[in-house]
């Protein structure tokens, strides 16, 4: 089955005065993929990521989505930060709604589409609590299922679950695969754990050093939910491990 | 749930032990109402090993070290060091806190130096001895520097050189490395025991991180959620050292302490 | 695009050039407006009447004699709000039953404006200097204890956790903690007294002094004399800005780990 691409890069470059962070990147991500991308630490992977939103405007090269130059206005972007990011002020519902209520959807689809999110991340029974009583994977949820509320073409996650505890880390990737299978939308997630990225991407890009390059590509063809004891599993960590271990 | 490597009651163990924690308790009190934080713990801990205090987040893990170190009282229970009954803050323990811990008004070799400042040794020899433990965790070069121009593990090694410097016998480790990314974390583990085994001391370490816990410990005691009581303990001497993350007994080992763990989820 | 202009010189010269041009900018309009008014004075009124002032001065006192006279009331006042409202600040910050016993009277006090006080200090003090010292010290001992407070009261307690694990005493770790931690609190609180300060400072001169830039402005004003009121009023603003830069420096000495969020 052919697959459309989503997302086209070339020759990305960025730098900062004479800093070069990004230097003449080329990929692409294709329709409905899960892409991770690791890197060592400091390589530049939220700069990267922050291009891929158009926050920063790259040096020189593009980022095309379906086409044509990415443009926040026109093209529907997620973005999840790694500190939980929940408006404190509002309860779960609302920090749901939140997005849809600013791109000035009509009321009906707010309120479908909001439901639709609160039982596919089992907030339901949340849905009028405020952020600060619930733990720190439940806000990680209200974050992320704000994010695909949005019904995004693209959703970006800049390393969600470095601050949570293992167990809680592995829930919130179960959590993620499940609505991604659900809703087939294209992500991008960086980490720094390369336990993490093997576990849930379909595809690794691997970047190199400052200044960033897509060092190395790898397609990973297990079936979710994967064994992180599966030989298969340890043989592509071991090598996306080697090849940006610097420690 | 009996396996090669758990045992649900605590055996008595070869050596002497350096630090013993008898039937502890703690409970907090709000206006109206009380929380068990910690119910009736005991366990001990062996002179020079490296044992890790596993649990799932806020499971209070963190209240027990506050009361070993002295900053908190136990409701009932007692924590004996070389037998003595310990009761308040104790000069044989040093801390390391989380990165938050080094003071951002002090250079890096001031914070060093903190311990004996307090202890009121003249400015040269403190100086003198905060080099000899930043040279030891690496950071030579930064003694001037000040915690903002530092790196989260470089922050951190500046709390353990610190804890160092207070010459403890029973080093605390607060989830030294809870703030760090993954990559660096997996560095700070190799520091850390490449510091303990050349300076070798009992290291109390406490983490929620389950392949840290296999990487880093002698022994493994795995906690509940609260009220904190002992779920059990892993003995992981015949682990070689240094361990590999990929190991397939590691693996196992990991497998079956996250088969035990309690998971915190609302 | 963009990042590359910030760095280049021409803007980096354009940055010290632009205060100045706005300051022009602002002179030539004042002079516009004065002309078509004919009650402001012009610039150029000003200009000639401040080289008057120093061929003939006010109440026979130069005019660095006028500035020392408000700056010497303005720091002594500060000096005496600081040396009773650090202390007093560290103290209810740091002792809460003191902090239940002083800060409810302190609350009280503290809306009082330094003006309405004037009665009083001059029944306490008569109207020489110590009165208005006195005055100067309501206004500035307020904002140094609030912002000590609360210097205090936003230490993290993880710092003081670590002063007792390795054994510090009460007095060290206010010595060793607290003091360094709210310095740049405390200092905060020191740029703000030192605004309060100078504009008590004028209002007392103005009621009763014989010297300093608030006399000097009563005096303009008694004989209609604009142009000098107006130098005065300019005196006042370069001033109040250099002592404000001067503090800012001293923070920047002092508290070297804090970093501006730009």
């Amino acid at each position: 089955m052919a697959k459309k691409v989503k997302v086209l890069v070339n020759h990305l470059c960025k730098s900062f005065g004479d800093l070069k962070v990004i230097e003449d990147c080329n990929f692409h991500i294709n329709e409905g993929e899960f892409v991770c991308v690791v890197g060592p630490t400091g390589c530049g992977k939220t700069t990267f990521l922050n291009m891929l939103s158009n926050l920063l405007e790259p040096t020189s090269g593009e980022v095309l989505i379906d086409g044509q130059k990415v443009n926040p206005k026109k093209h529907n972007i997620s973005f999840i930060f790694q500190e939980p990011s929940s408006f404190p002020w509002l309860t779960v519902e609302k920090n749901i709604e939140y997005g849809l209520k600013a791109k000035h959807k009509d009321k009906q689809y707010i309120s479908e589409q909001t439901e639709k999110i609160l039982t596919l991340m089992d907030l339901t029974r949340y849905r009028n609590t405020y952020p600060a009583g619930l733990s720190a994977s439940s806000e990680q949820k209200i974050v992320i299922g704000r994010a695909f509320a949005m019904n995004p073409d693209l959703l970006l996650m800049d390393e969600p679950y470095g601050q949570m505890d293992i167990k809680t880390r592995f829930y919130l990737e179960d959590e993620v695969i499940r609505i991604w299978k659900e809703l087939k939308k294209t992500i991008v997630f960086i980490t720094h754990n390369i336990e993490e990225a093997v576990y849930l991407a379909e595809r690794v890009l691997i970047l190199s050093n400052k200044p960033a390059k897509v060092k190395d590509e790898i397609v990973i063809d297990l079936p979710h939910p994967r064994d992180v004891n599966d030989p298969e599993f340890i043989r592509i960590r071991k090598y996306i491990t080697d090849q940006i271990k610097w420690w | 749930m009996d396996t090669d490597f758990c045992r649900k009651e605590i055996m008595p163990m070869e050596g002497r032990n350096k630090l013993e924690i008898k039937k502890l308790s703690k409970v907090f009190i709000n206006n109206d109402s009380f929380e068990v934080a910690i119910e009736n713990v005991s366990l001990d801990v062996k002179e020079n090993e490296f044992l890790v205090l596993l649990g799932p987040g806020a499971c209070g893990k963190s209240v027990l070290l506050n009361i070993v170190s002295g900053l908190l009282k136990p409701t009932s229970g007692e924590v004996y060091i070389d037998e003595k009954l310990s009761q308040g803050v104790n000069s044989q323990i040093g801390f390391v806190f989380q990165n938050l811990g080094v003071m951002p008004w002090l250079s890096v070799r001031d914070n060093v130096a903190f311990p004996d400042k307090l202890h009121k040794v003249p400015k040269k020899k403190r100086y003198e001895r905060a080099q000899k433990y930043i040279d030891l965790v690496g950071l030579n070069g930064f003694e001037k520097h000040y915690p903002r121009q530092l790196s989260g593990g470089m922050k951190q090694r500046v709390g353990i050189a610190r804890a160092y410097a207070s010459i403890p016998e029973i080093l605390l480790m607060d989830e030294p490395f809870g703030q760090l990314d993954a990559q660096t974390r997996y560095s700070m583990q190799d520091e850390i025991l490449k510091i303990w085994n050349q300076n070798k001391k009992t290291v109390i370490f406490v983490t929620n991180n389950i392949e840290e816990a296999v990487y880093l410990g002698d022994r493994i005691i795995l906690f509940s959620a609260r009220p904190m009581t002992v779920k059990g303990v892993y003995d992981l001497n015949d682990l070689k050292r240094p361990r590999d993350y990929t190991d397939s007994r590691f693996l196992d080992i990991r497998k079956e302490i996250s088969n035990h763990t309690d998971l915190v989820i609302k | 695009m963009n990042a590359m202009m910030k760095n280049s010189r021409v803007y980096k010269i354009l940055l010290n050039i632009l205060p100045v041009i706005s300051i022009l900018l602002f002179a030539s309009l004042w002079q516009l407006a004065s002309k078509n008014g004919g009650i402001i004075p012009t610039p150029l009124d000003v200009y000639r009447r401040a080289g008057r002032l120093l061929v003939k001065p006010v109440n026979n006192i130069s005019l660095t004699g006028h500035i020392w006279a408000s700056m010497k009331r303005v720091l002594l006042g500060l000096l005496a709000g600081c040396v009773v409202g650090i202390p007093f600040g560290l103290l209810i910050g740091w002792n809460q039953k003191c902090c239940d016993y002083l800060k409810p009277l302190f609350e009280l006090v503290r809306p009082i404006p330094a003006l309405a006080w004037i009665p009083l200090m001059t029944l306490w003090f008569g109207i020489g200097e110590t009165s208005k010292t006195a005055l100067i010290f309501t206004g500035t001992v307020m904002p140094v204890v609030i912002n000590t407070y609360t210097g205090v009261r936003l230490i993290p307690q993880i710092n003081i956790d670590v002063a007792s694990v390795f054994g510090a005493t009460e007095f060290q770790t206010i010595k060793e903690v607290v003091i360094p931690c709210s310095l740049s609190a405390i200092m905060a609180g020191v740029k703000t007294a030192m605004g309060t300060a100078w504009i008590i400072v004028l209002a007392a001169e103005m009621i009763s002094a014989n010297s300093g830039l608030g006399f000097m402005i009563i005096r303009g004003s008694d004989v209609a004399d604009l142009p000098l009121v107006i130098f005065a009023m300019i005196i006042i603003g370069v001033i109040g800005a250099v002592l404000s830069w001067i503090l800012t420096f001293a923070e920047r000495k002092l508290c070297p780990w804090k970093v501006e969020i730009n």
